[in-house]
C-alpha cells in the first residue's frame, strides 16, 4: 500500500486477545492518533464515477 | 537461438510418431515484423509452420490451463517457471506434459525498436548478436543486448528449470544484475509522488485486460473485476477503478509472478505494470527468500505458515 | 435529418459504396482553398474561436486524439493514432443520465439529463478511414427506427477535417475495405498536404462553414486542385501493400463459413482481451452500468466487446458464447458476413489495420478474411 501511494500508517494490524482490554484501548488510541496526524485520505477515493 | 527450430521440429516429430503427445504448442511466424503467433500443432505436418526467434515473448504456459490432452510444449526459462507454478496449482499435470526446453537469450522489445527508428518497421533481420530493422526510409542495426525486453534484460533464469529435453546446451546465466532498481526508485518517492507516478503510469489504460489475459497466473473462472454480485470495481474509465484493478491483480500474483513480461508485452498501450508485480516479487525474495516457479518440491510462501515468518507489521 | 440526406455524386473507385455515401450529404459546388504553411496557425487560431478542436497529439509513445489547448498544435506528421477517432463521438465511458435516491428531494428516482457540451467541434487531421467508419457506426446509432441521442448529437456537432493519408502503414488495407487514403466519404473537408502547405477541399456544407470561419481564403479552382491532388492520391494508393479479397463473402452460405474447419486454429492464440474491438473505429457494442455513491447515481455506458465472456453471459448463468472459439468466430462473422448480408454495403471494417497492429498474439483479420472468402480452400491447418 505504501508503494502505491497510501501512507503506511493508515493500516494497522494487531493481535489482541479478548482478555487484553487495556491493550485494545491502547491500540485504538494509537491508530486514531496516527490517522488523525495524517488527516483525511485523498488518494484512492472515488465519490463519483468519471465519465465523458 | 536461431538454430533451435530444426531441433524443435525434430523433437516434435518424434513425439508425434511415438504417440507421446496429442499436440505441440509453440509459435508460428507472425504476419508482422517482431510478432509471432502462438500455435498448436496437431500433427507433424503442422510443425513446419513453427518458428523460433527473438519474437516469441508471449508466455505459452498460459495456453495449458486445464487442458486435458497430452501436450508437448516449447518452453523458455520463464515459461518453464510458470509451468512449475501451474503444476503446483493443479492447473495441469506434470505427466501430461513433454517440455521442450529452450535456453533463451532474451526476447526483442518491439516497442523499444519502433521508438528508436523514424518510421514504421517493415522488415527485421535477426542474427545471433544483432537486430537489423528496415523501413521505408531507414535501415538500422542494433545490438541485441540493447533492445531486449525489459524483463529479459534483468532475467536470472534464462534456462528452463524443468524440462524433458533441451533443444541446445544451456546458455550462461546473467550475473551481477540488479533486478529491482526501478522498484527501489519508486520506493524512495514520497506518498504523493508515488500516487502521481501511478496516475501517470496507468493513465493510458483502456481496461482491455490484455495484461491479465496474457498472464498464465490469471486463470480464475471469474476475475474479481468481472464479478457482479457483489460488484467490486466500477467498469468505466475512472482512474480509481483502473488502479483498483492493477493493484489487486498484482497482489493476486504475489509469490507466483515469474516476471515473464507477457503482461507488459501484451498491453496495447505499452504500460509497464510489471513494476507492481516486481515490488511483490522483491518483497517475497527479501522476506521469504522465495523466487517463483523454481521447484516442484516447495509450496509457495503465501501457501504455507512457518513460525519464523516475518511478522513485525503486527503491533 | 434522414430526409435531408439526398443522393450524392458517386465518384472514384468505390461505387460499390453507394449505400454508405447516401448516409451523408455532399455539396456539388465545393470550395477549395490553398493554405500557406505560414497562414496555418492564424486560421487554426480563428477556428479555435468557433470550434473545440480535436486533433492527433503525440502523448508518451503514441499519437492520440485530444482536445487542443489554447497554444497547442496538431501533430499531423505521425503514424496513425493508436486508438481510432471513435471515442470522440462515442466515448469509452459516457454518462447517460444521473439520478438521486435521496427521498427528501422532489426529483428522487427520476432521471435527469447530463449536461454534455454539444457546441460545435472540429476534428482536424483524422484519417479518411476513421471518418468512413463513422458512417458504418451510424448504422447502429441512427436508424429510421431508433435514434441514439448521445451519438447523434455528438456527430452532428462535429465537423470532420480529414487529412489525406500519404503515409499508409504496411498493415493498412483500406482500399480493399471500400475506403482509401484519399477517400472523401464521411468527411466534411478533405485536407491534402502539398509541398508548401495544404489544400482544403470542402465536401459538405459543414465543411464550407468551417473553411469560411478559418479565414483561409486563397481559393483555387476545383480543377486546379484536382490536378495537384490526383498524383498524390495515386502515389498513396500505390503505397498500400495489403490487399484483401472480400468478393466471395456475400455469396457464400453463412453456415458454411460458420462451420468451416479453421476456427479452432484461428482462435487458438487469442487471449480474448478485446483489444481488437477497443482500437477498432467500427466496433460499436456497449454495456450499460449504474454507479451509485451514497444517494447520487449515474447511469453510464461503456464500450463492451464480443471477445469478453461477460458480454453474452445470461442472468441464469448460461453463456451462449461460453467458449473462446465462439467469441472469436462471432467477431469475424459479424464484421465480415452478418454485416455484409444485412446492409449489402461491404464489410464492417474500413481497413485501418489497428486490430492487426494491436493484437498481442498477432491474430490478423486479413488472414481470417481470406479464409472466410474461400472457406472451401481452407484445411484444418489454417495457420499458414
Ligand atoms: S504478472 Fe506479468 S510478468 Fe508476472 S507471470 Fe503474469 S504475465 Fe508474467
Ligand atoms: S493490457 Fe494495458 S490497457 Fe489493457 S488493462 Fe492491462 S494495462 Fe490496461
Ligand atoms: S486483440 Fe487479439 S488476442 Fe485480443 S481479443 Fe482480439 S484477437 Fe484476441
Ligand atoms: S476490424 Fe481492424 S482493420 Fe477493420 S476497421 Fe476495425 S480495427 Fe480497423
Amino acid at each position: 500500500m505504501d508503494f502505491m501511494g497510501i501512507e503506511r500508517d493508515r493500516l494497522h494490524l494487531s493481535w489482541i486477545s479478548s482478555a487484553e482490554a487495556t491493550k485494545f484501548i491502547d491500540v485504538v488510541g494509537e491508530v486514531t492518533a496516527a490517522i488523525k496526524a495524517l488527516g483525511p485520505n485523498t488518494n484512492f477515493v472515488k465519490n463519483k464515477a468519471k465519465a465523458a | 537461438m536461431l538454430g533451435y527450430i530444426d531441433k524443435i521440429r525434430e523433437i516434435g516429430e518424434r513425439l508425434f510418431t511415438d504417440g507421446k503427445v496429442d499436440v505441440v504448442i509453440g509459435f508460428a511466424k507472425g504476419s508482422m515484423p517482431m510478432m509471432n503467433e502462438p500455435m498448436m500443432a496437431r500433427s507433424s505436418g503442422d510443425l513446419q509452420k513453427m518458428v523460433w526467434d527473438g519474437n516469441c515473448g508471449i508466455n505459452l504456459a498460459n495456453y495449458l490451463t486445464n487442458r486435458k490432452e497430452k501436450i508437448g510444449i516449447v518452453a523458455k526459462g520463464c515459461d518453464s517457471r510458470n509451468i512449475v507454478t501451474h503444476i503446483i496449482e493443479n492447473k495441469i499435470k506434470r505427466d501430461q506434459l513433454y517440455i521442450i526446453g529452450v535456453p533463451c537469450k532474451g526476447m526483442i522489445d518491439r516497442r523499444a525498436i519502433s521508438k528508436a527508428v523514424p518510421g514504421e518497421v517493415t522488415e527485421v533481420i535477426e542474427t545471433r548478436d544483432s537486430i537489423r530493422v528496415k523501413g521505408r526510409d531507414f535501415d538500422e542495426t542494433f545490438d541485441r543486448g540493447d533492445v531486449l525486453q525489459k524483463n529479459c534484460a534483468v532475467c536470472l533464469h534464462r534456462n528452463p528449470v524443468i524440462y524433458d529435453e533441451l533443444v541446445a546446451d544451456p546458455v550462461v546465466e546473467q550475473t551481477g544484475i540488479d533486478r529491482y532498481e526501478d522498484v527501489r526508485k519508486i520506493d524512495s518517492l514520497s506518498t504523493e509522488e508515488k500516487w502521481r507516478f501511478f496516475d501517470d503510469l496507468l493513465s493510458p489504460c483502456v481496461r482491455c485486460y490484455a495484461c491479465r489475459n496474457a498472464c498464465p497466473l490469471c486463470y480464475c473462472p471469474t476475475c474479481f473485476v468481472d464479478e457482479s454480485k457483489p460488484q467490486w470495481v466500477g467498469k468505466g474509465i475512472d482512474d480509481i477503478d483502473i488502479k483498483t484493478f492493477h493493484f489487486l491483480r498484482a497482489y493476486h500474483c504475489a509469490g507466483r509472478c515469474t516476471d515473464c513480461g507477457s503482461c507488459e508485452r501484451s498491453c496495447p498501450v505499452g504500460i509497464n505494470m510489471r513494476v507492481l508485480t516486481k515490488k511483490l516479487e522483491m518483497d517475497c525474495k527479501d522476506l521469504f527468500d522465495w523466487e517463483a516457479g523454481l521447484t516442484l518440491d516447495k509450496r509457495p510462501p503465501l501457501d504455507t505458515y512457518r513460525p519464523d515468518d516475518p511478522n513485525n507489521f503486527i503491533k | 435529418m434522414t430526409d435531408a440526406r439526398h443522393a450524392v455524386r458517386k465518384t472514384g473507385r468505390h461505387q460499390a459504396k453507394a449505400n454508405r455515401q447516401l448516409l451523408y450529404k455532399r455539396v456539388e459546388s465545393m470550395k477549395v482553398v490553398k493554405i500557406d504553411k505560414k497562414k496555418w496557425d492564424q486560421g487554426l487560431a480563428a477556428l479555435k474561436g468557433v470550434y473545440r478542436i480535436f486533433s492527433p497529439v503525440k502523448m508518451k509513445d503514441a499519437f492520440e486524439f485530444k482536445a487542443l489547448e489554447e497554444n497547442e498544435n496538431p501533430d499531423l506528421g505521425g503514424l496513425n493514432t493508436r486508438l481510432s477517432a471513435k471515442g470522440l463521438i462515442y466515448p469509452q465511458t459516457e454518462a447517460m443520465f444521473t439520478y438521486t435516491l435521496d427521498e427528501s428531494r422532489e426529483d428522487h428516482h427520476i432521471m435527469s439529463p447530463v449536461e454534455t457540451d454539444y457546441s460545435p467541434r472540429a476534428v482536424i487531421g483524422l484519417r479518411p478511414c476513421d471518418a468512413d467508419a463513422f458512417l458504418l457506426v451510424q448504422r447502429n446509432f441512427d436508424t429510421p427506427q431508433y435514434k441514439d441521442p448521445y451519438w447523434i448529437d455528438a456527430y452532428e456537432a462535429t465537423t470532420i477535417v480529414g487529412l489525406a493519408c500519404e503515409n499508409p502503414c504496411s498493415t493498412c488495407f483500406c482500399t480493399s475495405a471500400g475506403s482509401g487514403p484519399f477517400n472523401e466519404t464521411g468527411l466534411d473537408v478533405l485536407m491534402v498536404e502539398t509541398k508548401d502547405g495544404y489544400i482544403l477541399k470542402s465536401v459538405t456544407p459543414k465543411g464550407e462553414s468551417l473553411i469560411a470561419a478559418s479565414g483561409w481564403n486563397d481559393e483555387i479552382s476545383p480543377e486546379e486542385a484536382q490536378k495537384q491532388i490526383e498524383p498524390l492520391k495515386t502515389a498513396a494508393e500505390q503505397k498500400i501493400s495489403s490487399v484483401v479479397e472480400t468478393d466471395q463473402l456475400k455469396n457464400k452460405d453463412a453456415m458454411t463459413i460458420y462451420n468451416a474447419p479453421f476456427w479452432d486454429d484461428v482462435a487458438f492464440a487469442c487471449i480474448n482481451c478485446g483489444t481488437c474491438t477497443f482500437v477498432c473505429p467500427t466496433c460499436w457494442c456497449f454495456d450499460i452500468q449504474d454507479e451509485t455513491h451514497k444517494t447520487e447515481g449515474v447511469r453510464m455506458r461503456n464500450w463492451d466487446s464480443c471477445m469478453f465472456p461477460l458480454f453474452t453471459l445470461h442472468g441464469s448463468g448460461h453463456n451462449p458464447r461460453g467458449e473462446k472459439v465462439q467469441r472469436v468466430r462471432q467477431r469475424f462473422m459479424h464484421k465480415l458476413k452478418y454485416y455484409v448480408d444485412k446492409y449489402n454495403d461491404g464489410i464492417q471494417c474500413v481497413g485501418c489495420g489497428r486490430c492487426v497492429r494491436a493484437c498481442p498474439v498477432n491474430i490478423d483479420i486479413r488472414k481470417v478474411c481470406s479464409l472466410m472468402n474461400q472457406p472451401e480452400n481452407a484445411t484444418c491447418a489454417a495457420q499458414s
